[in-house]
């Protein structure tokens, strides 16, 4: 947003509530990116540390609702004001549940921890999926910061990676449970946390089409890749 | 796990600057004002909505005893500012509106020159040297944001200006002689949508400095540049509060009906 | 179903009664402007003749001079003495009494009943002035006078002042007061510097158009100036002035006479049209 409205005063409640979004998005990305680590460690500590975070990020989703009702109550925004509104409020939406979905893989890793099958876990074939999911969280927000299109479209693009992998590790879980049923505990819990990690890819993507949504005002949810490139070019 | 929830803000903790209690009004034999109480924190902006004819302007009016023009016009009850009733008060009425300042819904540029414009409240009440009128002048049309527009055309016609700064001279006129209040009679009704927002990020700016009570009959106005909204309906005062709340969620069934349009 | 035809019929209807009457309209236009371009045309004509330097230079003649001697000199300068004289009186009254009526007293009953009274006086045949003047002043003073020309003079003028100063003041919008008494003015500064400012030039046209119209006024100056052939450096005898010369002279069976009565018409309607375009150049300056 780079031309100043008239009043000084909208200007600067827009930055505030994009600037509340962007420390929620940190406080997101370090939530997400402890909990892979917990996972990889199998540290119940940093899992409960994950797990506390919840709250501060309940706070702050509030927080910002809160802003966003006030910016429209008193200012009701037109044209990409409007919509950059709408959107802080859905990707406010999507980091929550970003949020929600580390808070899960946390929980569960201590259950995990607790009934004592850690060392035994292949976990190192989810360390890609994990690693893509915590970068596109982080570029999303940073493609948002800028409002950058280019960077948006390619991370839909590798979220359709980040899908794919998972696919390629569900039939391999399967695999096996085929072949060893006493794998079955272990590949569901794996496939618990795997699901978890590929929600969270599908946030940042969610957040990308936002993205699209403020600079473009064209909807491209449930649009193809080359539908949505030609919108923006 | 506790629901995360926000401070509600709370007019009464507040300094007052205006008080009015109980205050009444009459055309003649017709009540314009029935009973109005209420404070008016100092440093903010204070907003009167309402649709046409609910007594919101007239109760601007007696703040500066504007309506002792008219023979036929009275107030009864209190309007205290800083502790002092304006209505009882003893003190030349002209003490009270250089207190008081008034902005009106046209814009009213005086027959003379934009510097004359501003000289000329200024001399009623302070006796001062040609330089210090200049920079009194200067002073005052940069806090209502005009001077870089008409700093080389002082000796100009008030009226030469456009509708938008015509009314930022009023304004400019006004806090010349320094006031504490700054009354705002829908000072944007007949300006363009470009001078009304230049006019409202004005306002935001001068609560810094004076109280600004602005009666409007804009109701995002309203919301935009107010601290607190007053809903008023046929001389009646139906709800004061935080513009926010009043806007995202008002108490009385009456304002919610009003500020969405639910109205007649 | 719309009837197409009977609405076309309706509308060609309606235009014939325009065009009927525009013509008509048009037609009472000409009218009233062919008998005003005659009378300037003649004016101006039988006037140019007669100008020459003496017209202005020379006094009135004795009868039975040949054409071209002597000039209106004294008649000129009597009637400008006295419309002056009568301005400088009547004007501050008038425009202090359209104050009072448009400030202080607007509505009431001594405003009403002044208003009416002035009305009265605006409308009174300015013959029935003459012959007040002539009574209280002519008749005391058993002597015409230039004086008494210009009291006569004067009571035309302040009606129409009065009048015109009122309806500026009352154009001006109230909200332009109640701003200067916003700002704590009192009444008089109000006035003084905002409202009979912002009418100014309204009120300078109501005086303009007063002398305007006492600069041909003879009915007046009959039964209080009179006339005089000589040229007076006082006022308190007969003084020459150009309505009175202009019915003497024009009535008289001399054509050096007559032919001056028309340079003295030409005169006054250079001037009464020359104010007039003043006013009208004044009151175009405050519209914009």
């Amino acid at each position: 947003m780079s031309e100043k409205h008239l009043s000084s005063q909208f200007d600067s409640d827009l930055t505030a509530v994009s600037t509340k979004l962007m420390e929620m998005g940190g406080l997101i990305e370090t939530q997400i990116q402890n909990a892979i680590q917990a996972l990889t460690q199998f540290s119940v500590p940093l899992a409960e540390e994950v797990i506390q975070t919840e709250d501060r990020v309940d706070m702050m989703e509030v927080a910002i609702d809160h802003a966003l009702t006030s910016i429209i109550a008193r200012r009701q925004p037109a044209a990409r004001d409007l919509r950059l509104l709408l959107s802080i409020s859905k990707i406010t939406t999507n980091l929550e549940r970003a949020g929600d979905e580390a808070n899960k893989i946390a929980k569960r890793v201590k259950s995990i921890v607790e009934g004592g099958e850690a060392r035994m876990m292949p976990i190192s074939d989810l360390r890609l999926a994990s690693s893509m999911a915590i970068t596109l969280i982080r570029r999303a927000l940073d493609a948002f910061a800028r409002l950058d299109l280019e960077a948006a479209v390619s991370i839909l693009k590798e979220d359709d990676l980040i899908d794919q992998e998972f696919k390629g590790f569900t039939r391999k879980l399967i695999t096996y449970m085929m072949e060893d049923p006493r794998t079955i505990s272990d590949s569901l819990n794996l496939l618990f946390l795997a699901k978890a990690i590929e929600r969270i890819g599908d946030h940042a993507k969610n957040i990308a089409e936002f993205i699209i949504y403020i600079v473009k005002g064209t909807d491209v949810r449930h649009s193809s890749l080359t539908h949505i490139e030609s919108v923006i070019h | 796990m506790t629901q995360p929830t926000l401070p509600e803000p709370d007019i009464a903790a507040l300094p007052i600057k205006l008080s009015i209690q109980d205050l009444s009004f009459y055309y003649g034999k017709y009540r314009a004002l029935n009973h109005i109480s209420l404070d008016i924190p100092a440093n903010h902006v204070t907003a009167f909505i309402g649709p046409s004819g609910c007594g919101k302007s007239t109760l601007l009016r007696t703040f500066n005893r504007m309506f002792e023009l008219y023979p036929e016009q009275r107030a009864e009850g209190q309007i205290l500012l800083d502790g002092e009733d304006l209505l009882a008060s003893r003190q030349d009425v002209a003490l009270i509106r250089a207190r008081v300042g008034m902005v009106f819904q046209k814009p009213t540029p005086f027959p003379m020159s934009i510097f004359d414009n501003i000289a000329f409240g200024v001399t009623l009440f302070e006796q001062l040297s040609r330089i210090d009128m200049e920079e009194r002048v200067e002073w005052a049309l940069k806090k209502a944001a005009l001077w870089d527009e008409v700093k080389d055309k002082l000796p100009q016609s008030g009226a030469s200006l456009s509708g938008g700064q015509q009314q930022r001279l009023c304004i400019a006129r006004c806090i010349a002689i320094r006031p504490e209040i700054l009354l705002l009679d829908e000072p944007c009704s007949a300006l363009d949508p470009i001078s009304t927002g230049r006019i409202e990020e004005l306002i935001a700016e001068l609560k810094k400095d004076y109280t600004v009570i602005i009666v409007t009959h804009n109701m995002q106005q309203a919301a935009r540049v107010s601290d607190h909204t007053a809903y008023m309906y046929l001389g009646d005062l139906v709800e004061f509060g935080d513009t926010e709340q009043m806007f995202f969620k008002p108490r009385r069934r009456e304002t919610e009906d009003y500020i969405t349009g639910r109205f007649g | 179903m719309r009837n197409e035809a009977a609405r076309r019929a309706r509308f060609l209807r309606r235009k014939w009664i325009n065009r009927v009457a525009l013509t008509l309209a048009f037609a009472a236009m000409l009218f009233g402007t062919f008998w005003l371009a005659w009378i300037l045309w003649e004016t101006l004509r039988l006037g140019f003749e007669s100008l020459s330097p003496a017209l202005i230079t020379e006094n009135t003649p004795p009868p039975n001079e040949p054409p071209g001697v002597g000039g209106l000199a004294n008649a000129i300068w009597g009637s400008l003495v006295m419309v002056g004289l009568a301005t400088f009186i009547g004007a501050p009254v008038g425009i202090l009494s359209g104050i009072y009526l448009a400030e202080y007293a607007s509505r009431g009953g001594l405003a009403m009943t002044i208003r009416f009274v002035n009305d009265l006086l605006l409308s009174a045949p300015s013959i029935i002035i003459g012959l007040f003047v002539y009574a209280v002043m002519v008749v005391h003073m058993r002597q015409f006078s230039g004086w008494a020309g210009a009291v006569a003079l004067a009571l035309i003028v302040i009606p129409v002042v009065v009048r015109t100063t009122e309806n500026m003041l009352a154009l001006i919008p109230a909200g332009l007061r109640e701003a200067a008494y916003a700002l704590g003015a009192p009444k008089w500064k109000v006035i003084i510097h905002v409202t009979l400012n912002a009418a100014r030039a309204g009120v300078l046209t109501g005086v303009l158009l007063a002398v305007a119209r006492i600069c041909g006024e003879t009915a007046p100056l009959l039964f209080t100036a009179l006339n005089n052939q000589f040229w007076t450096t006082g006022l308190s005898g007969p003084t020459a002035n150009l309505p009175v010369t202009i019915l003497q002279f024009a009535m008289s069976p001399y054509e050096s006479w007559q032919q001056l009565a028309w340079g003295g018409v030409f005169l006054i309607t250079l001037i009464v049209l020359g104010l007039n375009i003043l006013a009208r150049i004044l009151s175009r300056n405050t519209s914009s």
